[in-house]
């Protein structure tokens, strides 16, 4: 593992009295493309305005290779940002939008000049360098956005919601383009975003955020597969989250029927939360199942369908690419590696959205 | 059909309605004859003496100095007003907005006066600094108001990206931000030249002495009648102004068009905009610094400040005086005596030589405003007529305070192809025959003094019974009256529009030169007679210089010169004699005989109480 290249250290902030980060304790290595994800509110864009030096915390350190640059200007930072909406100079043209930093730093003109050549190749937009911002797509003034705050060379690269304003196609294109780039430039993207998806298709680590506080920090599957809270579980993708018992290691008890599953050290009848992606629930003949069930609703969604159980009083949600008529009185089956447990909420932050104890 | 013709013609009706009064000046701009009652063919002379004439050129050149100083300082001011309070919370940007824009809402006249008791209180010395602050205050609220609507349009995030880019706060803001929002500071900038361009009432009240802008200097001729000039100068204005709307409304939407591709042409907009405008700008500004710095008269302390009538002194005795003496005349003019008496009152300027008329000089010296003269100083006294030094003793007794400048008096224009008898009294006035012929002057004292003086009383009378009786009559005689006007008996009479009008001798003389058919008559049973004197109001400075003043436009030749400029009746008989016109020199209007003037009483200030009771009886008139 490289080493950190920016660390956050206890960084609090309040806007009016409403504290939106509280007590925050982050570090990014070199090279990483970390995300920080969260519903909106949850002080991501925050986090990434401090890293920016946009905002000042109120209290805490932010340390960048090693020292605190806390309280420095932004035009003085080695990074750049990417703004949600582009914030192109509209009065300049294109060539002039991406020579802005480098004729700051008093570049030499035919340095700019290949700079600007450079870029616009990068991002795929070659012979736009007298256009006006006024007359590109949103995507390609996005691409600009990235070229204009490229050219600079930052340490790190600050992404804030910036495929926000795309369509979906668009979007998807552009998660590629910045896999790309990041493996092109070798710089450090630090992204922030509200799509779980996004975060999941670029990121090397992501950020979960809530209401001020890190839910949980890791790579897209660990964050996926193992969410340490029902916020997490219900924040990225779907999933079933059910109150349990935790009768002893590796045996939990879920709707009063006995499990298997591979956790350890939460003691011994413990109440805790069970997450079961709807993917790893197998629908089988109600002899083989651990608990039976009734199909009650279906939907075709391309890849899969997504059917709704009812089985012991809850509704089980199931995705399978056999389909099952509603009506059908099935087995559930879920195999011990899929039973994801976790520690009851213990704060108002952990909470599953929508979800009531 | 009948919708669409019927829309066609409403539209013009308005537009009618609202450029009639503009094309009829700029008719008359190009109108040969000096009268707007009459059309003496076309003609540009009015626009070539206008260019020659110093005096208005001078006020030109003041109102654009100030227009562009105060829309220049205003903008900054405002732009950067408006940027802070886009940085406020909400709520305090609000409040702020609100109070911003209550200047706006006010009424100019209780900005003008409340600016003035300002500068009085800080003893600012009223002049071109105090309009030029005026002005920049009642501009700031023009300029934040179109400011901040670009402001709330331009994204925060591209300050913010210019700054993460690696500009200093200053350098993302011009290089960024205020190109942005440059068009709302441009017309801003545009709004506010215009703003102060036509101002008047706020000019009015913090002006100084020796200093017009264009409004002002308009205003000050309202006595004597508005001069052609005047029409050339307010069709260039309104050119002017007109030219400036067009350049504030048409260059947003060109800019956009022109946005697509940015082009060579754009480039070159923006190098005249950010280069050559400022440049002639800043050569106005260099070239008017020194042109005041030239001009000098400012400075030095062997000076006199004048204060009289507009269009009541030729500039060359000015510049006569000046070079005779070495004393630095600072002129100043105002319209009525009415507006003079507070400023004097006031003592925000210590003027030197005045002009009042009678009955305001009685009013003057009542309440302890004016300077004994000294009459060592002015041995050209012996050059006035002693029939005019008596009668200014009504209201000057002993002749102690004013040395008289003009006279004249109230009679009957006739025309005498529309009369048919020999017209010798007031009694024309209550005679059925010219029913709506005659033309009444629109003020309360030279109502009530005709009447008054018809029926047998002085025209300062305070017995309610006279008064009351006067009353009567003027209700009588109300249905048989075309108009109650002042300035246009002159232009109706010209113009064979009434019989018969009651008018000042000193206009009498200039109808009859453009309609050889109108007759002056003083009626027999005596009129008014004005004068207005010179007199140093107490608190003057330059008391000796004030004298030597007065003393000079008492000399034969010089009050000549005045007499030609004027054309009032001059109280100085050797001038009288000097006039080489037999016509006038003896002219029964110009110089009536003693004995015409025998009856003839000038007005005197009758206090405040019976000032409202003849107000009021003339309300009644005016109502019945």
């Amino acid at each position: 593992m490289k080493d950190k290249l920016i660390d956050l250290v206890n960084i609090t902030k309040s806007f009016d009295g409403q504290t939106v980060l509280d007590e925050l304790n982050l570090y990014i290595r070199e090279n990483e493309f970390l995300t920080l994800l969260g519903p909106s509110g949850c002080g991501k864009t925050t986090t990434l305005r401090i890293l920016g030096g946009f905002e000042t915390p109120d209290s805490g350190q932010v340390i960048f290779n090693g020292e605190d640059i806390t309280k420095l200007p932004p035009n003085k930072r080695q990074l750049n940002t990417v703004f949600q909406k582009y914030a192109l100079f509209s009065h300049m043209s294109i060539a002039e939008n991406i020579a802005f930093g480098l004729k700051i730093k008093g570049k030499s003109k035919t340095y700019i000049q290949d700079k600007i050549k450079y870029a616009l190749k990068l991002v795929n937009l070659e012979g736009f360098e007298d256009r006006s911002p006024d007359s590109l797509s949103g995507g390609q003034q996005q691409r600009i956005a990235i070229a204009r705050a490229i050219v600079n060379e930052p340490k790190v690269l600050l992404l804030d919601e910036p495929l926000g304003a795309l369509d979906l196609k668009l979007r998807q294109d552009m998660q590629y383009e910045l896999i790309r780039l990041k493996n092109e430039l070798g710089i450090t993207f630090i992204y922030v975003t509200h799509d779980q998806e996004e975060a999941l298709t670029m990121s090397d680590t992501i950020v979960v955020m809530n209401q001020g506080y890190i839910q949980q920090i890791g790579t897209p599957e660990k964050i996926y597969n193992e969410p340490e809270n029902a916020f997490v579980a219900d924040f990225i993708g779907d999933s079933n989250i059910i109150p349990s018992l935790m009768v002893e290691d590796k045996l939990v008890k879920i709707l009063g029927v006995p499990f298997k599953c591979v956790d350890t050290g939460f003691g011994k009848n413990k109440p805790v939360d069970v997450v079961i992606r709807p993917e790893d629930i197998d629908l089988v003949s109600p002899a083989d199942g651990t608990m039976t069930g009734i199909v009650t609703h279906l939907i075709f969604k391309g890849v899969h369908y997504e059917m709704e159980v009812t089985a012991n009083n809850f509704e089980w949600l199931v995705h399978s690419t056999d389909m099952v008529p509603v009506g059908t009185e099935v087995g559930i089956k879920v195999d011990p590696f899929d039973i994801q447990i976790m520690n009851k909420p213990v704060s108002e932050d952990e909470e599953a959205v929508g979800v009531e104890e | 059909m009948i919708k669409k013709v019927s829309q066609k013609v409403y539209m013009a009706l308005i537009f009618i309605l609202l450029y009639a009064p503009i094309v009829t000046l700029i008719v008359l701009s190009f109108n040969a004859s000096r009268t707007r009652a009459k059309w003496g063919g076309f003609t540009i002379d009015w626009y070539k003496s206008l260019f020659q004439n110093s005096q208005i050129m001078n006020a030109l050149y003041t109102t654009l100095i100030i227009a562009l100083l105060s829309a220049l300082i205003a903008t900054i001011l405002g732009t950067l007003a408006a940027i802070g309070m886009q940085g406020m919370k909400k709520k305090s940007r609000t409040v702020f907005m609100g109070l911003t824009n209550i200047p706006m809402l006010n009424a100019e006249i209780v900005m003008g006066i409340s600016l003035m008791l300002l500068f009085i209180a800080f003893h600012i010395t009223l002049g071109f600094s105090t309009i030029l602050i005026a002005h920049i205050t009642f501009n700031i609220p023009y300029v934040i108001l179109s400011v901040t609507p670009k402001l709330k349009q331009t994204k925060r995030s591209t300050y913010e990206a210019a700054l993460d880019l690696g500009a200093s706060p200053l350098k993302a803001f011009f290089s960024v931000v205020f190109p942005d929002i440059m068009p709302g500071v441009l017309s801003g900038f545009m709004l506010a030249f215009t703003m102060s361009l036509d101002d008047f009432v706020i000019t009015h009240f913090t002006k100084g002495p020796g200093i017009d802008t264009l409004s002002t200097k308009i205003y000050t001729e309202v006595r004597k009648g508005i001069k052609p000039e005047m029409y050339a100068l307010s069709t260039l204005l309104f050119v002017t102004v007109l030219i400036l709307l067009i350049l504030i409304n048409v260059s947003p939407a060109d800019s956009k068009k022109a946005r697509k591709v940015i082009t060579k042409r754009t480039k070159a907009v923006s190098i005249i905009c950010k280069r050559v405008v400022p440049a002639l700008m800043a050569i106005v500004l260099i070239a008017g610094g020194f042109y005041y710095a030239g001009q000098g008269g400012l400075g030095t302390d062997d000076k006199v400040i004048v204060y009289n009538w507009g269009e009541y002194l030729d500039p060359e005795v000015i510049t006569i005086f000046e070079e005779e003496t070495g004393i630095d005349v600072v002129y100043e003019e105002f319209e009525t005596n009415e507006i003079m008496y507070p400023k004097v009152q006031s003592g925000a300027i210590a003027y030197d030589v005045v002009c009042p008329s009678d009955y305001m000089i009685q009013r003057m010296r009542e309440n302890g405003l004016l300077a004994e003269l000294n009459y060592d100083n002015i041995p050209n006294i012996k050059n006035i007529g002693k029939t005019y030094l008596e009668k200014s003793e009504e209201f000057d007794p002993g002749n102690l305070y004013s040395v008289p400048y003009c006279w004249g008096t109230v009679g009957i224009l006739y025309n005498k192809t529309m009369v048919d008898e020999p017209i010798d009294s007031w009694s024309v006035l209550w005679d059925e025959k010219y029913k709506d012929n005659i033309l009444m002057q629109d003020s309360v004292r030279d109502a009530f003094g005709v009447t008054l003086k018809y029926l047998g009383y002085s025209l300062n009378s305070t017995d309610l019974d006279e008064l009351t009786a006067a009353r009567d009559m003027l209700i009588r005689q109300k249905p048989l009256v075309q108009a109650y006007v002042i300035d246009q008996v002159r232009d109706k009479m010209i113009g064979n529009e009434a019989a018969i009008g009651v008018i000042y001798s000193g206009e009498a003389i200039y109808t009859q030169q453009e309609n050889a058919d109108l007759e002056y008559v003083i009626p027999k049973e005596g009129s008014n007679i004005w004068i207005d004197s010179w007199v140093i109001p107490k608190n003057a400075q330059h008391k000796e210089n004030a004298e030597k003043f007065i003393n000079f436009l008492c000399r034969p030749d010089i009050a000549l010169m005045n007499f030609e400029y004027i054309t009032y009746s001059t109280p100085n008989t050797a001038a009288r004699d000097l006039i080489e016109d037999d016509s006038i020199r003896n002219s029964p209007i110009a110089f009536p005989d003693d004995e015409e003037l025998k009856d003839c009483e000038t007005y005197r200030f009758l206090g405040d109480e019976f000032d409202s009771v003849y107000n009021e009886m003339w309300n009644k008139v005016k109502a019945s």
